[in-house]
């Protein structure tokens, strides 16, 4: 995979990969040092090309970024690389019941002498709740599905098995269906992701020896790809390895 | 004659860039990171004409350009403190963001004409020879030139396809009717001795 990273690194400078492609190039500097000597260097080469098209802009231009660049505030220097956060951004579909199990928790530390039966009650709504988010995700599944514009792709895994996206601007939602024909070797894990104005946005990490997932992505109109990697056990906030990359425009 | 042509030209016509720019763009956009908007203006008057030459060849629309070109250099100032040094030149910080708006601006419209442009590689673009002769001879005078010069012709038509029109290596291969793998790797070696015909270095 390396070597494939390695040829790439032309087509990246040049701005010829997709989005996907060039996190994983992206990923892939931060971890090799010669690489990004390389990339420095043919960055520097392919941006004097541009002197090859060197066009004087109209004036008023000019007066139109000054005048901009006097009411926008800079932003401070970057910070280093943020280490991953816990790794259910925004919608942590797949933690439900521990959602659940923590507010029973609560629910135990607050009760005291009463514990048993609010515990009892807890559980009792548990269930029902879940049952009832599990109903409210087939319908929605469903209605993706049954939507008038619905479009289906889908791409074969790096080592086997297919990811699937159906996906209806109407609803602007999608349904990701996967099904790997076996787990990542080394205590690593499936991640899902979508590519949002070019930044991978994590749409949910599966559990270790998980193969197979169906869940909904909203919002899908602003993604432009669905993608799968391998990642470390939780997790990863960028994609280490993809093995597969589904385009939804 | 060319000598008494520039010299009659309004001041705004700055013609050829100077070769003495880069160390003071550099010292320019460091003087911008830390807020200095009369460093900014003078930065605006050394980059955007690059600036906005490269996003005109790459969209092949001037008002269009226009528009990506302002929201470029504004996007320098914005993020001016993230310059690092040692990673490069000024003007290539500079140059690559331009770059990237412009053709992040041509693939959401190619997107849009994705079919159109599926029903006829042909309708595509202009024909990748026509485009080479153009860019050759606009890069007369500049060593550039001579470096893409230097190149193997499809070393060329691969480096320049992506560079100066925005398209992808996936879609250079269906112009070229050449196999991925090798548009990938000319890409990479076509870079590389270009990279060494200029002389660039850069110390990480």
């Amino acid at each position: 995979m390396t070597a494939d990273i390695h040829s790439l690194v032309g087509a990246y400078v040049l701005d010829a990969v997709d989005d996907l492609e060039r996190a994983a190039v992206d990923r892939h500097l931060r971890e090799c040092e010669a690489c990004r000597a390389e990339v420095a260097e043919l960055r520097e080469a392919a941006a004097r090309m541009a002197d090859g098209a060197w066009s004087v802009p109209p004036p008023r231009l000019r007066d139109t970024v000054l005048a901009a660049v006097a009411t926008t505030r800079q932003v401070p220097v970057e910070t280093p690389v943020r280490p991953a956060p816990a790794m259910t951004p925004g919608r942590p579909r797949w933690v439900s019941r521990s959602r659940w199990a923590v507010a029973a928790a609560a629910v135990v530390a607050v009760a005291g002498a009463g514990v048993a039966v609010v515990v009892q009650e807890q559980r009792v709504r548990d269930q029902r709740g879940a049952a009832v988010a599990a109903q409210a995700e087939q319908n929605r599944i469903r209605g993706i599905l049954a939507a008038p514009d619905v479009v289906l792709r889908d791409q074969a895994l790096a080592d086997g098995g297919k990811v699937t996206v159906a996906y209806s601007r109407l609803r602007d939602s999608g349904v990701v269906m996967m099904a790997a024909d076996a787990a990542p070797t080394g205590g690593r894990v499936f991640q899902l992701w979508t590519v949002r104005s070019g930044t991978p946005v994590s749409e949910g990490v599966l559990a270790a020896g998980q193969t197979s997932v169906v869940t909904v992505v909203e919002g899908i109109s602003a993604a432009s790809a669905v993608g799968v990697s391998v990642e470390p056990a939780g997790g990863s906030s960028a994609p280490t390895l993809m093995v597969a990359a589904v385009k939804t425009i | 004659m060319a000598e008494r042509g520039v010299s009659r030209r309004p001041e705004h016509l700055v013609p050829v860039p100077d070769p003495a720019a880069p160390t003071d763009a550099d010292a320019l956009l460091r003087a911008v990171g830390r807020g200095d908007e009369q460093a900014f203006a003078r930065l605006y008057d050394l980059v955007a004409p690059r600036v906005f030459g490269l996003i005109r060849r790459v969209l092949r629309d001037p008002a269009q350009a226009e528009e990506v070109a302002q929201e470029v250099l504004v996007e320098v100032w914005r993020t001016a403190a993230r310059f690092d040094p040692d990673r490069g030149s000024a003007t290539s910080w500079v140059v690559t963001i331009a770059h990237r708006r412009a053709v992040d601006r041509v693939r959401s419209e190619q997107a849009a004409t994705e079919r159109t442009v599926r029903a006829g590689a042909a309708a595509l673009d202009t024909p990748y020879d026509a485009v080479a002769d153009e860019v050759t001879g606009r890069l007369e005078r500049q060593q550039v030139r001579r470096c893409l010069d230097g190149l193997t012709d499809l070393q060329r038509q691969v480096v320049t396809l992506a560079y100066y029109q925005g398209h992808s290596y996936p879609q250079v291969a269906e112009l070229l009717k050449a196999p991925l793998g090798t548009v990938k790797t000319r890409m990479r070696d076509g870079l590389i001795r270009l990279r060494d015909c200029l002389g660039v270095e850069v110390t990480v």
